[in-house]
């Protein structure tokens, strides 16, 4: 590797085409700033003006409860939060499902429906890195989604002095599970996404998935435990990710109810489940860049 | 390696291949292909399904070959693809360019995705869109572009980077006359001026005969041939001749070249000359009997240059052989 500049022939003269000997930076920033133009994308930031609305009127929407809390737990100088970090985040799942299906199709769609993907995978990225790192701007922009409300009521959980030993125990478990329902939302939407191009039909396949699916399995939940079946009730919360998180929140007292405690082996099942669903999501993810990356 | 500040190649090809093969079950897209690619523009010619984009596929690890081997820029493409990528670039045949970005803003971005900072990105890309031509249209959002304008973006992100070597696949498709004059005056420049190899397809097959050094020609992913562009000419072209003044000059040239041993026959305000003999078909003789003899007629020469049409003659004539 040399740094003496070579003469090429033919580039004299001022306009001609001037060579770049500047450094050529590793995978590893080229897919740092992948990440990071996906993560800006997913909130509109970089695109066009309207591509900024839907992102924030969610957030604010999802904000604006949180709000109120603090401001009645502040003003009356209550003695707990009215609901619980992680709770929060369940309560507000049809707003976080919402921003998942509406934003997954910016960054798992349009490469593939425009095949500008082909000029992706011709630079140094592999399909597998790329697809990685899409994965991960989304579930960063999801995480990020929950993690506001939730720091608005920790903090108004410090304003109104409340314990701050036990606050800070349920703020890392929410934060946690968070993560891992982020990264599972991501992947289940980005999949959706990168098959159905259309951007209509992948905002209706992920709340199908997210929420009409949800609701379903809510449903069975609810009729197994009023007939006294608990197995099939705890079992049924196996099949969507929403019902995973609060069925993981449960077993972590995380101050989540669900119509049958979750406990035991069915903890390890839950878990097993989610991470299974995770990298299956994104071995889906790589084989569907991969192919219609070499068309 | 991670910085590359751009290595001289010497003498090894820019690519290499040794019996390449790809096939997808019954369909055989590239079959036992060994040739080699050298500095300077290399047309790859070859009919439609003729397995051009197959191999530029396999050259840049977007596909794995069924069997063979390949090198290109003294990179292995199975163990060292990564390394490739950041040293060349692709303008893909079909449309790959989202709608509602901006020229200027693609370019930065594809730029750096091959490893460019923000800064160098920006300025590069200012530079190679200037070169393909794209000026105030470079702000507007791709969507709205015609034919010309979107190949000119492709081919502007395939430079951004600086690459050693750009695989331009049908760069000329789907575009009218002169655009097609620009982009193959486009193509020429690259390979010189600008230094960088080229490797251009095209299923037209005399298209690029003007442009290449070098042409190698696929035909139901079997190589029918590679050889510098002046081979053809030498092997198997005729030759056009033009002279100052009118049919009656035209005349004079024709029969002095025939009673030295050369047929003639013409062709317009020219006469086209047959392939030599083979006492005169030996590196330039042709050329240094016809400047010698319109010399002693005391004729101009306006232009003496090899027919064009002859590179479908080639694919035609190899093609029926592989029949
Ligand atoms: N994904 C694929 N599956 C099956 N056959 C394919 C595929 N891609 C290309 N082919 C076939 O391989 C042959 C070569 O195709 P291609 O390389 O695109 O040719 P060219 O670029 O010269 O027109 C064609 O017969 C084509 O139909
Ligand atoms: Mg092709």
């Amino acid at each position: 590797m040399s740094d003496v500049p070579q003469s090429r022939p033919g580039v004299i003269h001022d306009l001609g085409y001037r060579r770049y000997d500047g450094l050529r930076e590793g995978t590893a920033t080229i897919a740092r700033t992948l990440f990071i133009t996906g993560l800006r994308h997913a909130y509109g930031l970089g695109r066009s003006g309207k591509s900024k609305v839907m992102p924030f009127l969610l957030l604010a929407m999802s904000v604006l409860p949180a709000l109120i809390v603090v401001g009645v737990v502040v003003l009356t100088g209550m003695s707990s939060l009215p609901i619980s970090y992680a709770d929060y985040t369940n309560q507000t799942q049809l707003l976080v499902s919402l921003f998942a299906a509406a934003q997954a199709p910016v960054l798992f769609s349009r490469d593939l429906r425009h095949r500008s993907i082909v000029l992706y995978l011709a630079r140094p990225l592999s399909a597998p890195l790329f697809a990685l790192m899409r994965w991960l701007s989304l579930a960063v922009a999801l995480w990020f989604f929950m993690a506001v409300p939730t720091l608005l009521l920790f903090v108004g959980a410090m304003l109104s002095g409340l314990d701050k030993s036990d606050q800070v125990t349920q703020l890392l478990k929410a934060v946690a599970l968070q993560t891992l329902l982020a990264l599972l939302v991501a992947g289940i939407t980005g999949l959706i996404s990168s098959v159905s191009l259309r951007r209509g039909f992948a905002v209706v396949g992920s709340v199908m998935a997210l929420i009409v699916l949800t609701g379903v399995v809510t449903a069975i939940q609810a009729i197994a435990a009023d007939q006294d079946a608990d197995a099939v009730s705890v079992a049924a919360g196996l099949f969507s990710p929403w019902s995973l998180y609060t069925g993981l929140a449960n077993a972590w007292d995380a101050g989540v109810e669900t119509f049958v405690p979750v406990d035991g082996a069915w903890v390890l099942a839950y878990a097993l489940v989610a991470l299974l669903l995770v990298a299956g999501c994104l071995l889906g993810l790589v084989a569907r860049f991969q192919k219609v990356g070499s068309r | 390696m991670r910085f590359v500040t751009g290595e001289l190649t010497g003498l090894a090809p820019v690519i290499s291949t040794a019996g390449l093969t790809k096939h997808y079950g019954a369909v055989h897209a590239l079959t036992d292909l060994t040739v080699e690619v050298g500095a300077g523009v290399t047309g790859l010619v070859g009919a439609n399904g003729a397995g051009k984009s197959t191999l530029i596929k396999i050259l840049l690890g977007l596909l794995e070959p069924t069997g063979g081997h390949a090198r290109v820029l003294g990179h292995d493409i199975e163990e060292a693809s990564e390394d490739i990528r950041r040293l060349v670039g692709y303008m893909p045949e079909h449309d790959c360019l989202p709608p509602d970005v901006s020229a200027s803003d693609f370019v930065v971005h594809m730029a750096r995705m091959s490893g460019l900072g923000a800064s160098a990105a920006r300025e590069r890309a200012a530079d190679v869109l200037r070169h393909v031509g794209l000026d105030e249209e470079r702000y507007r959002p791709m969507g709205g572009y015609s034919t010309g304008m979107k190949q000119r973006a492709k081919l502007a992100q395939a430079l951004a980077h600086d690459p050693r070597l750009v695989f331009l696949d049908e760069p000329t498709n789907g575009l009218d006359p002169a655009a097609r004059n620009d982009m193959l005056r486009l193509v020429e420049r690259i390979g010189g001026e600008f230094g960088i190899a080229v490797l251009v397809t095209s299923h037209l097959l005399g298209e690029l005969e003007q442009v290449s050094d070098h042409v190698i020609v696929l035909d139901g992913g079997h190589l029918l041939r590679s050889s510098a562009t002046g081979d053809f000419i030498e092997h198997t072209g005729s030759l056009l001749v033009e002279v100052v003044g009118t049919e009656t000059e035209r005349d004079l040239l024709g029969e002095a070249l025939a009673k030295r041993g050369l047929t003639c026959r013409p062709r317009g305000a020219m006469v086209a000359i047959d392939p030599p003999p083979t006492e005169l078909a030996h590196e330039g003789a042709a050329f240094d009997l016809i400047r010698d003899v319109a010399a002693e007629l005391g004729l101009g020469l306006m232009r003496l240059q090899p027919d064009r049409r002859h590179l479908e003659d080639v694919f035609l004539d190899g093609g029926a052989a592989h029949v």
